[in-house]
């Protein structure tokens, strides 16, 4: 199933740079909105400590000491690893269908893990130390800590997306120069420091590179490894540790990076017109992959349910027990399993397909795999093996000062786009014009 | 390293590179081949060692560095084979502890060391060395090697009341918050044992092979390698919380809000341990606290009578509580377990084969692999067994048991600067 977009126009691809709307305002109000709310319960941590939050200790202690921050975390970083995945993808198997929204998943990307760090920085009691005990003790402890492996591998990661993202955007700025505003050439001066056209084919091979690397990476380092270690390597928690981690972290990875392209590329077509540049065709596309990503996702939460119920030792079946007894987890399962059947029934219907319900879907999932995250850390923490204490399982629910974070990480995802968009293509100039040689490593 | 490389190949190049030092060069490769009989199982550990201990002090000491390489006579075969306290390690650690101003022979020796580590094809030479470096070794430190000091307890559960004078001396000592319980105890009852109700005080578990440390980013949470403590280095936590998540004792209490006890009345002398970190009392706001086995204390900052004793177990009445050096079959916590086995007696004259006494022992969680330094005399809680409210009461005592009551009243009231 491949779609020709190469008829639409570089007008139509810069709209977005060009364009002015209400809409536009009211999109950045809400975004800063919701950011500074997030900046005023922030300020109250900052100033009393993480007292604010309805975190506290396990044990005696009668709570859990990660909660909503580190499941948040896990759901950027996955939003993140499944956006690039997706991208890399598209380039390394020649999947021309979604190339208008490579882009996208690249800038998601960006935003997301831009995300992710900062629920670190919120988790973390002393944030004031992140530079100058970590670094020092980066090359004794990246042996032994899997939270110094995650950091390490985050940041190469994001040096490697954004050298991607780097890359590909001076072939397009080159060519559109004369569409962009000249108010910001001082940011196009940089970014085209030392182009020549004979670059070109040379990024082309590069890019290729980078993407094999994601693709490799992905799977073995980030959102299955690293990610999924923190928890599966901890034998104290009957609900983290074990080999299935690895593999359902990163279906909810994929599964929740698609829905969030899904909502972003319907909401830059809604905005700017662009059902020429970004067709039905690629909406059906996308969902069929949301809908074979959720099937996994699905199948492993199947497998960890058996196998704690089963004839699981006594603490994993209690804490399986007490996750399936939890309405919170059924209808995370639910939401994903409502986009699965959708996403199905309409590629045997393709008339059922709507791309406003696949939306409203994949907004379904997001929630769901944010709930499923979030309860696998509270719960996890909640069945510890050694389990006299009487505070064990303990109590959590998000304070507003946790929540707050939440509504400002999207806040701050919207505010990236709207700039961003304002700034550069959105969509790359390969989607519209088939001119660029094929690359053959 | 090229794949066709031979074993000649190999030993000629090691045998060049340590014809550069001032070393023997022979030994080394010697040591090489015989390392390599010990990894194929032809040849001990224990023989190894003791059939190039002499040669090798002979062969550093001619430089007038101290290496301070143990008497084979004296050393067990266990030693030697237990974990990374192995002699590899600490011959990794003597070369470590070479004079640094002394370069030119710290390199030499160096490189004679990681020729022959190459040789060996010892992938464990960097670790050892990081271990000794970084003084938070997992296992290569003062913990279960059987030398120096290893600081522990013998806790006697049939002598324990339940009274909780061990929370509270713990508590003042260290100037905790409420509910940050460092020394906890636990009343509970168990299976088929009716309404009796059984105690368990816990502690941190200064566990030899300690999880905590393992996992900390940032190595705020370590061993002290003199005396195996297993502290929190209050300058360099960031509190991310992930020990007190790898724990599976649940000892870890964090300093969410402002400490009950300000800085500004707790002395230096209490805080600062005899290597000059700041491990001691309660920690401060957004680090990382538990038991510290009284640091202060045994670094004799409270005086020397007072070195080899907690406050936990000065208060406790019951003699329940032994501290000691474990590695000191004299020590409190040794005497009293051999002592207290042998007022238990079994009656061997009809099964001889009964062991000499009929005492129970264990300690928390040991198929976990952390090599706790607590160990239990009395019946382990099974995992049935459930905590009930004991003869005195937390608040009686004017303890806080359920430490999220605290902080959520805490959190409603930051406004006005309510601290917990």
């Amino acid at each position: 199933m491949s779609v020709d977009v190469t008829s639409v126009d570089r007008d139509t691809l810069v709209r977005p740079i060009e364009a002015f709307s209400k809409k536009y305002l009211a999109a950045l109000a809400v975004a800063l909105g919701l950011i500074g709310i997030w900046l005023v319960f922030y300020y109250q941590q900052l100033r009393h400590g993480l007292i604010v939050t309805n975190l506290a200790d396990w044990g005696s202690g009668g709570g859990v000491p990660w909660g909503l921050y580190i499941g948040a975390f896990i759901w950027w970083v996955g939003i993140a690893h499944g956006g690039i995945i997706l991208s890399a993808a598209v380039r390394l198997l020649g999947m021309d269908t979604y190339q208008p929204v490579a882009r996208l998943a690249e800038l998601l990307t960006i935003a997301a893990l831009t995300c992710a760090g900062l629920f670190i920085l919120i988790h973390v009691g002393r944030p004031d130390r992140l530079v100058t005990s970590v670094i020092p003790a980066w090359p004794t402890r990246v042996q032994w800590s899997p939270l110094m492996w995650d950091v390490t591998v985050i940041t190469a990661y994001f040096v490697l997306t954004a050298t991607y993202l780097a890359l590909t955007i001076r072939y397009d700025i080159h060519r559109l120069r004369d569409r962009l505003p000249s108010l910001l050439d001082p940011v196009y001066s940089v970014l085209m420091i030392g182009y020549s056209e004979r670059e070109d084919e040379i990024v082309e091979r590069m890019v290729w590179w980078i993407a094999f690397a994601i693709i490799i990476m992905a799977p073995l380092l980030l959102h299955g490894g690293v990610i999924p270690w923190l928890f599966a390597l901890l034998p104290s928690m009957a609900g983290w540790a074990g080999g299935v981690q690895g593999p359902s972290f990163l279906s909810i990875a994929l599964t929740s990076a698609v829905s969030g392209i899904i909502i972003i590329a319907a909401a830059f077509r809604y905005a700017y017109g662009w059902e020429e540049l970004i067709p039905d065709a690629v909406f059906r596309g996308l969902s069929q992959w949301l809908g074979f990503f959720s099937l996994i996702f699905l199948w492993l939460q199947l497998q960890q349910v058996i196998t704690g119920i089963f004839a699981a030792p006594t603490t994993l079946q209690h804490a399986t027990e007490v996750k399936i007894s939890t309405p919170l987890y059924w209808v995370a399962i639910g939401l994903v399993l409502l986009a699965m059947l959708y996403a199905f029934a309409a590629s045997l219907r393709p008339d059922l397909f709507s791309v406003r319900a696949m939306v409203a879907l994949s907004v379904g999932v997001l929630v769901g795999t944010l709930a499923e995250k979030v309860l696998f850390v509270v719960e996890g923490l909640q069945h510890a093996h050694f389990s006299l204490y009487d505070g064990v399982p303990g109590a959590y629910v998000p304070s507003a000062t946790e929540l707050s974070a939440l509504l400002g990480t999207i806040g701050i995802v919207a505010l990236f786009f709207l700039v961003v968009s304002k700034v550069i293509p959105v969509v790359e100039l390969h989607a519209i014009e088939d001119d660029h040689e094929e690359v053959k490593p | 390293m090229s794949v066709d490389e031979s074993p000649v190949d190999d030993e000629d190049r090691y045998r060049r590179l340590l014809d550069e030092t001032e070393y023997d060069t022979e030994l080394g490769l010697e040591m090489a081949r015989d390392a390599q009989r010990v990894s194929a199982g032809e040849l001990s550990e224990v023989e190894f060692y003791e059939r190039y201990h002499d040669r090798l002090v002979e062969e550093f000491a001619a430089d007038e560095r101290e290496v301070d390489l143990p008497d084979p006579d004296d050393v067990e075969a266990d030693d030697i084979e237990t974990g990374g306290a192995g002699f590899l390690d600490r011959l990794g650690a003597a070369l470590e502890g070479v004079d640094p101003d002394d370069e030119e022979s710290r390199r030499s020796v160096m490189k004679k060391g990681a020729a022959a580590a190459g040789a060996m094809g010892i992938a464990g030479w960097g670790t050892a060395q990081n271990a000794a470096g970084a003084g938070e070794g997992d296992g290569a430190t003062g913990g279960g090697d059987g030398e120096g000091t290893r600081w522990g307890m013998t806790i006697n559960l049939n002598n324990c009341d339940g009274c909780l004078s061990c929370m509270v001396a713990c508590s003042q000592e260290h100037n905790l918050s409420q509910g940050a319980n460092w020394m906890y105890v636990f009343a509970f009852e168990d299976e088929g044992q009716g309404d009796e109700t059984n105690f368990l005080p816990r502690t941190c578990q200064h566990c030899t092979d300690s999880p905590c440390t393992k996992v900390c980013p940032v190595g705020a949470r370590h061993t002290r390698e003199e005396d195996g403590l297993v502290l929190t280095d209050y300058d360099i936590c960031i509190g991310c919380r992930y020990c007190e998540v790898s724990c599976p004792y649940g000892v870890n209490y964090f300093q969410w809000g402002e400490p009950d006890v300000p800085e500004s009345e707790i002395d230096d002398d209490h805080q600062i341990d005899d290597r000059g970190k700041w491990v001691g009392s309660r920690p401060p706001e957004g680090v990382m606290g538990k038991c510290t086995f009284c640091v202060d204390r045994q670094d004799g900052q409270m005086g020397e009578e007072k070195i080899g004793t907690t406050a936990c177990e000065e208060a406790c009445t019951m003699d329940a509580i032994h501290f000691g050096d474990l590695n000191d079959p004299e020590s409190p916590p040794n005497q009293h377990l051999r002592e207290y086995r042998e007022g238990q007696g079994n009656d061997t004259s009809e099964f001889p084969d009964r062991k000499e006494h009929t005492v129970s022992t264990f300690k928390l969680m040991e198929e976990r692999g952390t090599e706790p330094n607590v160990r239990f005399i009395g019946n382990e809680p099974s995992p049935h067994a459930e905590q009930v409210e004991g003869p005195v009461t937390y608040e009686e005592m004017g303890l806080v048991d359920d430490r999220k009551e605290v902080l959520d009243d805490g959190a409603a009231a930051t406004q006005g600067g309510e601290s917990a």
